[in-house]
């Protein structure tokens, strides 16, 4: 007898199958995989750099480190931790998005950074390394996407290295009501209007907004990130929580 | 070595603007900028590549760990078990006086500057900087042609040295002014001299007034 034959998950507001969201979220990523940089641009007004900023600095990256940058779309990370784990480390610039990972690729090769980048088209709930792989795991702006979370923080924790760490960069729940309003009139309002003009697809950016109201809040993340193993589990709220950065380590 | 340092989470009002990441990241174009002004900056640096040093500015109460590698330097905030290989820790005052490298063994002795570490990374961040020569001529030629360039550089050079020579006569002007003892109230002489002139005087006038009064009795 076939389990749960009526699984579901959601999608931004609406619920579906388990099995359709992956390739539901494909679409969305395939829809703005070309003009991805150049809305985060407009959408965060430039913000999002100095959230990478933030994560970057927090990575505790040195030379010669093994680092998967998770979701890492475009390459924004991969590219500053190419550079500092040199010619001794490794990055792996993972995504299950093909086209995201095709932009990636084009984006880091101009910038002249190859040698220590990998590209690899991966599901992050069934990561294809061995245990104990990595230092540095980072997926900025990708959990939220992924089908079971759960489940990829498992995985993530199987392959990180013992005194390696995870760092999760996500939207998540501003700390002050005033904020939150003002951030849900953006959201739902101007973000895909934005969308519709820039990338001619309103529908991806109704999504983007409608999957960060979904997404686990600081604590619930927390405490998901425990519960797959991970030790010293912290966050750190950035502009006033809209976005917060996790980290955990694995001992 | 690397050095483990704990600090203090940063402030909710400090993340919410990001301010010290967005100072940060100009900061870091600017001298990327001057590293590709000045490509023997590479070399100089190379040595001390894919070391971290923290620098920790004590009255801005920011610890900054800045990496070169890959030709670029990479500044970050360091608030949180930020490992380094080398970190000193002064007031801003005292880290711009390291441009002179001779200066970092005098203000440790000091105790106003604080190393932990390697000192070399230190010293070489501070040669390296202190001797940036950046060759504008060139740099200027790339946008507007040759003699151009030179002409507004030799132009823009003059007018740094008459700068100079006004600001040097401006500041001699106010030395004189503000040190020199400028003759605003009688020398001590003069006075003891006066007062001398004065009692003779007194004295004069009361040998009078007694003659006066020694003729009226007498009429």
């Amino acid at each position: 007898m076939n389990e749960n034959p009526e699984k579901t998950t959601h999608f931004g507001y609406k619920t579906v199958a388990e099995t359709e969201k992956a390739s539901m979220v494909a679409d969305v990523f395939h829809s703005v995989a070309t003009k991805y940089d150049v809305m985060n641009d407009l959408m965060s007004f430039g913000i999002h750099r100095l959230w990478k900023r933030q994560t970057i600095a927090s990575s505790g990256i040195r030379k010669g480190h093994h680092v998967l940058d998770l979701a890492g779309g475009t390459g924004d990370l991969t590219a500053k931790f190419s550079q500092l784990v040199g010619d001794t480390g490794q990055v792996v610039l993972g995504d299950i998005n093909s086209s995201m990972l095709k932009v990636g690729r084009e984006k880091l090769h101009n910038l002249g950074l190859v040698g220590n980048i990998d590209y690899v088209q991966m599901n992050a709930e069934a990561l294809p390394f061995p245990d104990n792989s990595f230092d540095l795991i980072t997926i900025a702006f990708g959990l939220r996407n992924v089908t079971d979370q759960n489940k990829a923080l498992r995985s993530m924790y199987r392959i990180l290295k013992p005194g390696g760490r995870l760092l999760i960069l996500e939207f998540s729940k501003p700390e002050q009501e005033l904020l939150s309003k003002a951030y849900d009139f953006y959201s739902f309002n101007i973000l895909p209007t934005m969308g519709k003009l820039v990338a001619n697809d309103s529908e991806s950016y109704q999504y983007l907004a409608e999957s960060i109201r979904m997404h686990p809040d600081q604590e619930t993340l927390k405490a998901m990130m425990v519960e797959a193993g991970f030790e010293q589990a912290t966050y750190q709220n950035l502009t006033g929580g809209i976005v917060a950065l996790h980290r955990g380590f694995k001992y | 070595m690397a050095l483990e340092e704990h600090s203090k989470e940063q402030p909710a009002a400090g993340s919410f603007f990001m301010l010290p990441s967005f100072v940060l990241s100009l900061i870091e174009q600017v001298l990327n900028q001057a590293l590709k002004l000045d490509p023997s900056l590479l070399d100089k640096l190379k040595t001390v590549e894919h070391q971290r040093l923290l620098v920790e500015v004590r009255d801005w109460q920011q610890k900054i760990a800045i990496t070169y590698a890959n030709q670029q330097l990479h500044l970050y905030t360091a608030f949180e078990h930020a490992d380094a290989d080398c970190m000193i820790s002064a007031n801003i005052d005292t880290l711009l006086a390291l441009k002179n490298p001779a200066m970092l063994t005098q203000l440790i002795r000091q105790d106003k500057l604080d190393l932990q570490g390697d000192l070399n990374i230190a010293q070489h961040y501070s040669s390296a900087f202190s001797s940036v020569e950046i060759d504008w001529p060139e740099q200027l030629a790339k946008h507007i042609g040759d003699a151009p360039a030179q002409q507004l550089y030799l132009h823009l050079q003059s007018l740094k040295q008459q700068g100079k020579k006004a600001k040097s006569q401006l500041d001699n002007t106010f030395i004189s002014v503000f040190q020199d003892e400028l003759a605003i109230t009688i020398h001590p002489l003069e006075l003891e001299q006066f007062k001398q002139q004065n009692r003779a005087l007194k004295g004069h006038v009361a040998a009078i007034e007694q003659r006066i009064n020694a003729l009226i009795k007498a009429l």
